[in-house]
Order: structure tokens, then C-alpha cells, then sequence
């Protein structure tokens, strides 16, 4: 035990000094998600609402007026079953419900009155947060003023938001679970780099000479890996909501199994790169060879619904689709691509099989 | 050398074999080394040393044949045999971004038994250096580093292979240091080297091999007076006296003319010299650079194996 902490630690140093390694696996996918993220949310300064007057009064027109004037938005009128139908269709952003009775609310509070308060509901989709944020907000502050206007001070008016899971990702909450399960996949097959150095510079056999069992150098790999796909996870998802304000509703516990068995698998198929290159300079070929596919046709930089059917055939086999699936599922409430226990069970399978083949094949020397 | 080890044999090897493919690797090898004595395995690249030396070590299983440290079956017993042996492999392995200090305390977490650091870096004069990161040694300091290592578990029996391949005469010199110190230590030690005069230096027993095979070993003296009774008187060719005479000399054998110098070989080293001597004084002159030689370990190698070491 005392020797797989020391030996994980010497890892963990190694890694931490070599600037390069500590560049490609850190710095890049945050370099990545920021660089993208700005791209992809850049296009949303105009929000089409949809905007549903169950009211019909002149207190409600006013009420739209005051939006339509004071805020980056366009409406469109309509029921809340034809919004509901535009918005899962994507094209409209949000809905905004103006409940029966503003105007008597409104009447009763000019007569000297206390009504109740009466409640704005703002329905916007968390799949899509940045948006549904942004809307939230305006739809709120648009709210505030025309209480202040029409009361003076009581509230009269009050927002309710209320979610819609329309099964569309807008780009930037898609984007931060896919470069995370981009981020573990490197992470992963880039394992086989040290461990053919370590092998070509007889590291592994010196260790070999000593008691040391295999199991605790295995496990020191392994724990590293873990320790910086951990790291990766925290930056990615901190960076992911205080720069690009996508909110992360999911599970904690079920988000950290997924980065678990991802940051498994994939260092799994990095032991079995390491088993079939010889040298340094193979195990990049082979490197470059599997994570480029895998990154480009596993729905990460764009859904695999895009791709023509036989590369869609290729995506199902792809470990990454389920892991980025899997993290879109818990993080962001994507639409499943498979349902969440089919996600696990194909990563557990890759786990398993590339395990074996590494037990097999692996040489120390 | 065959049958069961002897009791105080703290290597035995018997009759082992190691194939790679169709190249006989090591080709039915056997000897022991004695508890605190220096052991060397002399021979050329590729004569099958180093694959010997890891076989006993744990790292290659042989293809058939006995090994046996420390009283233990290296088939079975590697782990236990691993805890109190210190390796050194050929090429220093090391991780290039830890320090001295971090390795060496690296290396004592895998053993059970361990030397303080401090008592490493002294003996290995590295304490100059021990917050510098192990790609920045020299080959030098690399080289005293994976010596140190090997020493990390106060091990009972040291491998060293080709310590000093690399080295400058003055870094040499300072590892022969710390492997007699070792041995005064009572620690056994099996060495490769295929320089001579290593082996010379060095070794209290010496297996030769070539091709795989052992052939021939002993002590240094055993080595030589083996095959070699004879010893050459060298002196300088300018103004020495006639072949004829020479030839005629007590005990002389054959004479021999080399570029600057004549060597005569002779079984009697005393009655050859007087009667040189005799020879020049009456002449009125002296023998210049007289000198002694017997066989080297050198001409042991040419005599087994019709070829110099030198490589």
C-alpha cells in the first residue's frame, strides 16, 4: 500500500513536470471549451419568445408592449399548446404565460386594494442554460419595472419559471459534457505514452527487479489517471458554469460514476496501445490513429444525427458516443442518444474486453 | 558443478538454457558464486551475460536448467529472492523528472528492509546532487545513482551489469571503490564486464563466456596458469645481443621479435635474466627497458576463443 501511494505520487510528479503532458491534458480542453463555448453562444443576443395572453386585457397588451420595447426579444402570439409545439420544434426560445386575471389584479390594487399577487410564468428549457438563464432574467427585470409602475412599490406581479425539456441542446451546454468526455477519452488512450517511455527506458523492468507487485504499479497508473481526470472534471465543469454560465443540474454522484468507469475504459484502450506499440514513436501514431475518429465521429463537435448513415453505424461502436452521451444525459438533461443503462453497459463492455486484451498481450520488457 | 548446490553457494546455476528464437542465447550454462566473494562473468556484447544475470535475477524464465539464490528456487520463489538482492541493469532505468532523493526513497517503499537515504548519498557520493532531477546527471553520477538503488534494501547479494561500461578512467576507478567496499561489507556480488582489466581488478572468481557457453573459469591465477606456464622477458630490441645466443639462453624456450622489442619466453624467470645479463655485461651494455610480463586474462581469451576481447 505504502509503495503504490509512493509510486503514484512519483507519477503524479513526473506528469506535473513534464510541461508538455501537462499542457495537451489540462490546458488544451479548457483553451477548447472556452474557444468554442464563446463561438457557440455568441449568436444569442435576439430571443424569440412565445407569448401566450390568457388575459386578453389592456393591462396585458401594455405588458407586451413594455417587452417588446425594453428587451432583446420577439414574440410570438399564439396558445400555450401552439407555443409549446413551436418550442420543441426550436423556433422559439421561451414562453411567456400572462395568467386570467392581470387586469383585475391590476383594477383591484388602483382601487386601494391588496390583491394577491399574480404569477408571469416563464417556461424556458434547462437543456438549453444560457438561454434559459438569459430569458429568466430579462423576463424578471421587465417584470420588476411594470411593478414598479403600476403599483409604486407592491408587487403585483411575480415570475414563475417553470422548464420545458424540448430535447434540443443549445451548443454551449452540449459543448461542456462533450469535451469533458472528450478530455477523459485523451486522457485515457494518452496513458499508453508513459507507460511505452517507461517500458522503453526499462523503468518497467528495473521495477520488475524489485518486490514490488504488479498490481501496485497497475494501480499506481490507474490512480494517477483517476487523480487527473478528476482535476480535468473540476476545471472543465467550473469553468464551464462561471464563464459560459451553463448550469449543471444533474446527479453529482451518478456525473462522477460516468467520469469513473469513462477515465477506466478509455485508460483501458490506452494499456492496449501500449501493448501493441513497441515504441515511443508508435504508440503517438497509434495515439493519433484511434482518438481522431473517436473525437470527430462520436457526436462530440456535432450530434451524430448529421453524419450519413454508414459513419452513423461506426458512431454506435464508438466508446466515446456513450460516454459523451452518458455525461449529456446526467450533466446538462440531454435527449439520450441511447437510454442511460445502455450507455454504462457498453463503456463497462469496452472496460472489460480491452482489460483482457491488455492482461494478454501487455509486456513489461 | 553439477548436482545439488553447495551448501554455501549463494548463486547456483545449472546447466541453464535460453532460447530467443533460433539465437541459443545462453547455451547450458552453469557455476555458483560462494557468499562474499566477487563473481564476474568476463566475455564480449552477446556472448549471453547479461540474459545469465537476469535469469538469476528473476527477469526472463530459463527454457530449462536449475537456478538457485540464496538457497531459494528462482522459479518459485522470486519475490522472497527480489526482498534481498539489489539489481543494477545495464542501461540505467530511471525516471527522468524525479530527483536523486525522491528515487532513492521511491525505491526503499518497495522493500521490507531499507538503508537510510542519507547513508545512500554518502557511500555513492550524491549528495551533491540530490535535489537535481535524474536527466540531468552525468553518466557518472547516473551510473553511482543506479548502483545506489541497487542498494536501496541493504541487499545480501548485489548484480552488477557493466557498471562501468562509459565511464572515464577517474569515475572507474571511483566505482571499483564502492564495489570493494561492498564486498568488505560481506555482500556477495556477481559482476558482468568485458573489460580485463576489471576483471582483474575486481574479481576474486571469473567465469569466460562466449557464445552462450561458459568456457572456462576460475580464479585470475587459475585462469592463466592454466595454459600459460610460461612467462615473457621484454626488453629493447636496439643494441640486444644475436638471436643465436639468445635462443641458447637457460630456460628459454622460443624468442620472439616484435616492433621495438625482443620477448623471450622462458619457464625460469631468474636464470634467464642472470644469463641476459651475462650476455650484455660482457658486451658492455645493459638490457633498456627490461621488463617482467606474464599472461594476461587477454591471452587467456585469445587462447579459448582464437579471437581478442577487445571490441
Amino acid at each position: 500500500m505504502r509503495a503504490l501511494r509512493a509510486l503514484s505520487l512519483a507519477n503524479l510528479k513526473s506528469f506535473v513536470r513534464d510541461r508538455a503532458a501537462l499542457f495537451w491534458t489540462l490546458a488544451f480542453p479548457i483553451v477548447f471549451v472556452i474557444l468554442f463555448g464563446t463561438i457557440f453562444s455568441g449568436s444569442g443576443a435576439q430571443y424569440e419568445l412565445g407569448w401566450v395572453d390568457q388575459d386578453g386585457s389592456a393591462a396585458s397588451a401594455a405588458l407586451r408592449a413594455a417587452f417588446v420595447a425594453n428587451a432583446p426579444v420577439e414574440l410570438t402570439d399564439g396558445t400555450f399548446e401552439e407555443s409549446k409545439a413551436r418550442m420543441q420544434k426550436g423556433d422559439v426560445d421561451g414562453i411567456l404565460v400572462i395568467p386570467k386575471g392581470l387586469q383585475a389584479v391590476i383594477d383591484a390594487a388602483q382601487g386601494g386594494q391588496h390583491p394577491d399577487p399574480i404569477q408571469v410564468s416563464v417556461v424556458t428549457d434547462p437543456s438549453r442554460s444560457n438561454t434559459a438563464l438569459a430569458i429568466q432574467q430579462i423576463a424578471t427585470g421587465l417584470v420588476m419595472g411594470a411593478n414598479l409602475q403600476l403599483s409604486g412599490a407592491a408587487a403585483l406581479l411575480t415570475v414563475a419559471p417553470e422548464s420545458l425539456q424540448t430535447g434540443q441542446l443549445n451548443s454551449v451546454s452540449f459543448f461542456v459534457p462533450s469535451i469533458l468526455a472528450m478530455a477523459l477519452m485523451q486522457l485515457g488512450v494518452f496513458a499508453s505514452i508513459p507507460l511505452v517511455q517507461q517500458r522503453e527506458k526499462l523503468i518497467l523492468k528495473r521495477l520488475n527487479a524489485t518486490p514490488l507487485p504488479r498490481w501496485a504499479l497497475v494501480g499506481s497508473n490507474v490512480a494517477v489517471r483517476l487523480i487527473i481526470a478528476a482535476v480535468q472534471t473540476a476545471l472543465i465543469v467550473g469553468i464551464g458554469i462561471t464563464v459560459l454560465g451553463v448550469q449543471i443540474p444533474g446527479n453529482p454522484l451518478l456525473i462522477a460514476a460516468f467520469v469513473l468507469l469513462g477515465a477506466l475504459t478509455f485508460t483501458s484502450i490506452g494499456y492496449v496501445i501500449a501493448s501493441f506499440a513497441r515504441t515511443e514513436e508508435a504508440a503517438n501514431g497509434i495515439t493519433s490513429v484511434v482518438q481522431f475518429p473517436l473525437m470527430f465521429l462520436s457526436g462530440i463537435f456535432f450530434p451524430i444525427e448529421v453524419l450519413p448513415s454508414w459513419l452513423k453505424t461506426v458512431a454506435t461502436f464508438m466508446p466515446l458516443t456513450y460516454l459523451g452521451d452518458a455525461l449529456r444525459q446526467t450533466m446538462v438533461g440531454g435527449a439520450p442518444f441511447v437510454p442511460l443503462w445502455v450507455d454504462g453497459a457498453v463503456l463497462g463492455g469496452w472496460l472489460v474486453v480491452t482489460l483482457g486484451v491488455s492482461a494478454r498481450f501487455f509486456r513489461w520488457q | 558443478m553439477l548436482g545439488r548446490p553447495a551448501q554455501d553457494a549463494v548463486i547456483a546455476v545449472d546447466d541453464v538454457y535460453k532460447s530467443y528464437g533460433d539465437v541459443k542465447a545462453v547455451d547450458g550454462v552453469s557455476f555458483q558464486v560462494a557468499k562474499g566473494e566477487i563473481f564476474g562473468l568476463l566475455g564480449p556484447n552477446g556472448a549471453g551475460k547479461t540474459t545469465t544475470m537476469e535469469m538469476i535475477e528473476g527477469l526472463h524464465a530459463p527454457d530449462s536448467g536449475e537456478l538457485h539464490v540464496l538457497g531459494m528456487d528462482v522459479r518459485h520463489s522470486a519475490t522472497a529472492i527480489k526482498n534481498r538482492i539489489g539489481v543494477q541493469l545495464q542501461t540505467a532505468a530511471l525516471y527522468p523528472q524525479l530527483t536523486v532523493t525522491e528515487l532513492l526513497a521511491l525505491f526503499g517503499t518497495f522493500y521490507a528492509r531499507r538503508q537510510p537515504v542519507e547513508q545512500l548519498l554518502d557511500d555513492l557520493e550524491l549528495g551533491e546532487k540530490r535535489n537535481a532531477q535524474t536527466k540531468n546527471l552525468s553518466g557518472g553520477q547516473r551510473q553511482r545513482l543506479s548502483v545506489a538503488l541497487a542498494l536501496v534494501n541493504d541487499p545480501e547479494v548485489v548484480f552488477l551489469d557493466e557498471p562501468t561500461t562509459g565511464l572515464d578512467p577517474a569515475a572507474r576507478q571511483g566505482l571499483w571503490t564502492v564495489v570493494r567496499r561492498l564486498k568488505d561489507q560481506g555482500r556477495t556480488i556477481l559482476m558482468t564486464t568485458h573489460y580485463m582489466e576489471e576483471a582483474e581488478a575486481l574479481c576474486d572468481r571469473l567465469a569466460i563466456m562466449d557464445h552462450g557457453k561458459v568456457l572456462d573459469s576460475g580464479t585470475v591465477d587459475e585462469l592463466i596458469g592454466r595454459r600459460f606456464h610460461e612467462r615473457g622477458v621484454h626488453f629493447g630490441r636496439a643494441g640486444a645481443p644475436e638471436a643465436a645466443k639468445l635462443e641458447a639462453l637457460p630456460a628459454v624456450s622460443r624468442v620472439v621479435y616484435e616492433q621495438d622489442e625482443v620477448v623471450l619466453f622462458t619457464s625460469d624467470v631468474p636464470v634467464t635474466i642472470a644469463g641476459l645479463l651475462d650476455l650484455t655485461n660482457r658486451a658492455g651494455t645493459e638490457p633498456a627497458n627490461l621488463m617482467i610480463r606474464r599472461a594476461s586474462l587477454e591471452d587467456v581469451f585469445l587462447e579459448l576463443t582464437g579471437r581478442a576481447l577487445r571490441d
